[in-house]
């Protein structure tokens, strides 16, 4: 739009317009009847007087009008410096509060650092008091109030967040245009490194806006548990691989005790070598873990300042292996057979395999205790297990779809709700076998099915995607495999059938990572989310559709509080994990969880920012020193200031007197009925 | 309450000149109630000497008994006269400026008049005419005279341009009785000439009464900007300014009245200029004041 906008300025001919309406128009009306024309007579004056403008005021009152437009879409605008209240200058008093301010006693010399500036303020000075952490909070409003300020200070308090120097830039940034005020903003942090936002231009300050810097960092020198790497479900303690690695910031070579916690219970301990600012990794194969949820930890005796993060939570469940329905016609005992096959061939026997008809599968009344269902080239389905099957998926089940010969019959697929339109036969007369061209590889049931293309396939159900989406495509263009979100569930179909006639794909090296993916994939059920996740990361309670909204998620805290008022229960799509600890989510469709929150670890690393990188930042504000701020000129400080509001209204103005003028020229005149009646009487 | 019904733009509303008659003549005479100069009843009027043709059934007997002269005893109700109306249907008497035109209102004024001339048992005759004579019914008193007065009117449709001399050539041939001579039309023309035409029906010891009918804006032109004028008769278009229309177009209309008035007034023709806004009690007055001059 702003490209184009000196050609809106070509509307301005329009004004010939009204000159057309009020001159020459006039030249070109039509005779008016008159009874007798004895007592006119021609005159040259009439002629003159006609080339004349009439009714000048509405002339010009329609011309202003058309030349308001096209500046109104020009869109012009003058460049000018913002007007910050002469003299006035607010005070931020900025005290992070982020993770790494635990360490020893940074915070308690940030807030005396505070109040220390605070108490330099004179009486009437107008000052705010924001933290940092996650977030950039506002403790005060701009307040003149020392004791207030005073008191927003003493209530700070250590956070598990992440300190963000660009969000704090960009909170200065829109306090300035709020306030139209010079800024004079106090830092008081550990001017953590990692703080830094990634492109220095989101550092950017206003003019006017000066910074000063309290560092109250320390010690570097720190050691943390950098990630532990887990297993979401035990199923077997045996056959568990966990993961620890600790890493050394500013820190020399030293060998550590890596100890596995359950439920507060130590359970094992590991000796790493961490190298000098390098990382170990500890290894535990295996996790004698109780049944259900359990709060795993994973500490390190580092004895460094920043005991915060010496530690890091985790969380597992132990569960027997869920069952995987099949259900088939009983005619095609390969199909199970394969499937059974490569399910049992993954490593950590996640699932078992229970094959039933489709006659007697519609006996199950609740198919809620398996992980998913697979419906192998079922033709007739029963009423009874359609509907158990609409129930399970839009629950949050899932189910996968293969079909062929038998399922191409139906007009539909089942619980997909796709038109069936034919079935694919490869004749030797043609190219014999269909193979895959287009294949979603990023998609996690297909992420490690690499060979995908080589697979033959013989005979295919040709499905008219209108709801899904087509992860795989056939080289004629047919879709082979589908995935549609059904509810709070979702389906994954196949269009050709799991044995080896309709194609090759059991006897190909593609087939087993497949079945396992899409087992990992559909086994989950619903949206399934990591179960560690980092302060201020969001879990999911409700996928939003319309099943769910009416039902109420559950957040209970570390200290085993409810955190999401009753609003919130029904309405809420997402919570952010605000400290560290251990989470218990009930989501909104009904799958409990338990959320391991862990600090950042970038926070870890204390090392501060170069004094070199802070002059830069403060040369950003500083308005009054161009060689400071990068050679900036006086121009850069004037912003352009829009006047269209003001056209528009003057505009609309001009509309009104128009629409006012015009038609008190245009009145009818209206016999005086009292006058006719006065008469009569 | 029927005063509301004389004003023309309401008349314009009711469908059938009967109906009109009827309500505005209704409407009037309601309206004239208490006026002492005008009644309908058997009272007495006049005694008048005979004249050889007068009918001998109004002789008083009694008088010439007593006097041995013969005199005609006259009553109110008996003073019927032939009354002829000329209405002018040239295309001029189309205009208007408001919601009904002359011819509109020309057709409610002789409508009312024939209605009130039958009330009294007068012999009401129409000539309509634009440049000849377009529809003549004749004076009569018979049964039904009214419904053919009122459809000649209602049939009426405007013709061509005016041309007065023709038509009332005419009309003398078939007036042979005196009587009242009602003549409508908006007069586009000469004072000079139309009363010249029209002076010798006054001859016959004919009432000649000229309702003259125009619009306001006929009168007093409302022009804002130049514009094209075409002469609804002729054809002729001229190019008309506002500034003529305001200043010199009305000191010419209001000499053309004046001369008209003073010109009939001179061939003792009563003249009435009758505005089309306005209601149609004020020409009905007229008619019924000089009907009553005459008994």
């Amino acid at each position: 739009m702003g490209f184009f906008a000196p050609w809106f300025l070509a509307g301005m001919a329009a004004v010939g317009l009204p000159i057309w309406v009020h001159l020459l128009k006039r030249h070109k009306t039509d005779p008016k009847l008159f009874p007798s024309l004895m007592f006119f007579e021609q005159r040259e004056q009439s002629s003159v007087r006609h080339r004349r403008l009439e009714y000048l005021l509405l002339f010009a009152l329609r011309t202003a009008m058309i030349l308001l437009l096209a500046l109104l879409f020009a869109n012009p605008f003058i460049r000018r410096t913002p007007s910050l209240a002469d003299g006035k200058k607010l005070v931020v008093v900025a005290v992070d509060r982020s993770f790494s301010m635990r360490s020893a006693d940074r915070l308690t010399k940030a807030k005396d650092e505070a109040q220390k500036i605070l108490g330099s303020l004179k009486p009437g000075d107008q000052a705010q008091v924001i933290a940092l952490s996650g977030n950039v909070q506002a403790l005060t409003q701009v307040v003149s109030d020392p004791a207030e300020l005073r008191a927003a200070v003493a209530s700070i308090e250590p956070g598990d967040g992440r300190s963000s120097f660009g969000e704090l830039s960009r909170y200065l940034r829109s306090l300035m245009d709020a306030q139209k005020m010079r800024l004079e903003v106090h830092l008081v942090s550990d001017m953590q490194k990692s703080s830094m936002p990634p492109g220095f231009v989101d550092l950017r300050l206003n003019p006017g806006t000066s910074m000063v810097f309290h560092s109250v960092g320390g010690d570097a020198k720190n050691w943390a548990v950098e990630n532990v790497t887990a297993p979401r479900r035990v199923y077997d303690p045996k056959r568990v691989k966990l993961q620890a690695t600790v890493s050394g910031h500013m820190s020399p070579a030293a060998k550590k005790t890596v100890t596995l916690f359950l439920n507060g219970r130590e359970l094992q301990s590991k000796q790493v070598d961490v190298p000098e600012n390098g990382r170990a990794q500890a290894e535990f194969l295996t996790l004698d873990a109780p049944y259900g949820f359990s709060k795993g930890e994973i500490r390190i005796d580092s004895n460094d300042a920043l005991s915060g993060d010496d530690h890091f939570y985790f969380s597992v469940e132990r569960t027997d292996p869920r069952k995987v329905l099949f259900v088939d016609d009983g005619r095609k005992p390969r199909a199970q057979l394969y499937f059974r096959t490569a399910i049992d061939s993954t490593g950590d026997g996640a699932f078992q395999v229970e094959g039933q008809t489709a006659e007697s599968a519609a006996a199950i009344a609740d198919l809620s205790k398996y992980a998913f269902v697979v419906l192998s080239d079922v033709g007739t389905i029963p009423g009874g297990l359609a509907n158990s099957l609409n129930r399970f998926v839009n629950s949050g089940g899932s189910l996968l779809i293969s079909l062929g010969p038998a399922s191409a019959v139906q007009p539909r697929v089942p619980v997909l709700d796709e038109a069936i339109e034919s079935s694919n036969y490869a004749t030797r007369a043609g190219d014999r076998f269909l193979s895959v061209t287009d294949l979603d590889a990023g998609h996690p049931a297909l992420r490690s099915v690499d060979k995908f293309s080589q697979v033959k396939f013989y005979q295919t159900v040709k499905v008219n995607p209108m709801h899904s989406r087509v992860l795989a495509k056939l080289n004629d263009g047919s879709p082979l495999v589908l995935e549609r979100s059904v509810g709070e569930g979702k389906v994954l179909a196949i269009a050709s059938t799991f044995d080896n006639v309709s194609n090759d794909l059991p006897l190909h090296p593609a087939w087993v990572p497949f079945v396992s993916q899409s087992a990992l994939y559909l086994g989950g059920g619903g949206a399934e989310q990591p179960v560690n996740l980092a302060v201020d990361s969001y879990v999911e309670l409700r996928s939003g559709s319309a099943q769910s909204s009416g039902s109420a998620a559950e957040v209970l805290d570390p200290d085993g509080k409810r955190v999401l008022s009753l609003e919130e229960a029904v309405k809420a799509n997402n919570f952010a994990v605000n400290r560290e600890g251990f989470f218990e989510i009930k989501t909104a469709a009904g799958r409990r969880s338990l959320v391991a929150a862990h600090a950042d670890r970038r926070e870890s690393d204390l090392l501060p920012m170069e004094q070199e990188t802070l002059d830069l930042w403060k040369g950003t504000g500083s308005a009054e020193d161009p060689a400071q701020s990068g050679g900036r000129t006086g121009d850069d400080e004037k912003r352009p200031w829009s006047l269209w509001p003001y056209i528009l209204l003057l505009l609309l103005l001009v509309a009104v007197a128009e629409s006012v003028v015009a038609n008190g020229y245009l009145r009818p005149v209206v016999p005086d009925r009292q006058g006719l009646r006065r008469e009569a009487a | 309450m029927l005063q509301r019904f004389l004003d023309p733009t309401v008349l314009s509303g009711i469908s059938g000149l009967d109906l009109i008659a009827r309500t505005v003549v209704d409407g009037f005479i309601a309206g004239l109630h208490k006026s002492p100069d005008f009644g309908f009843s058997q009272e007495f009027a006049e005694y008048r000497m005979y004249n050889p043709g007068d009918d001998l059934r109004h002789v008083d007997w009694n008088v010439f008994a007593r006097t041995e002269r013969m005199y005609l005893k006259r009553y109110r109700g008996e003073t019927n006269c032939q009354l002829t109306i000329l209405l002018d249907a040239s295309r001029s008497m189309k205009f208007t400026s408001h919601k009904i035109d002359k011819l509109e209102y020309a057709r409610f004024l002789t409508a009312s008049i024939a209605y009130l001339a039958s009330l009294q048992r007068d012999a009401a005759g129409l000539v309509i005419f634009d440049d000849e004579v377009k529809s003549f019914v004749p004076p009569s008193t018979r049964q039904g005279q009214l419904a053919r007065l009122l459809h000649a009117v209602e049939k009426a449709e405007v013709g061509s341009r005016t041309d007065f001399s023709k038509p009332f050539r005419h009309v003398q041939e078939f007036l042979h009785r005196r009587g009242l001579i009602v003549c409508i039309s908006d007069f586009w023309e000469n004072p000079e000439e139309v009363v010249k035409t029209i002076a010798p029906l006054r001859f016959h010891g004919n009432e000649v009464v000229l309702f003259h009918v125009l619009d306001p804006e006929e009168i007093r032109p409302k022009l804002r900007a130049p514009a094209l004028f075409e002469d609804m008769e002729s054809g002729d278009t001229l190019e008309v300014s506002p500034d003529y229309t305001a200043k010199e177009y009305p000191a010419k209309i209001d000499a053309h009245l004046e001369a008209m008035r003073s010109k009939a007034k001179g061939a003792g023709l009563d003249y009435h200029l009758i505005d089309t806004s306005k209601p149609l009690d004020a020409a009905l007055r007229e008619y019924l004041a000089i009907r009553g001059g005459r008994m």
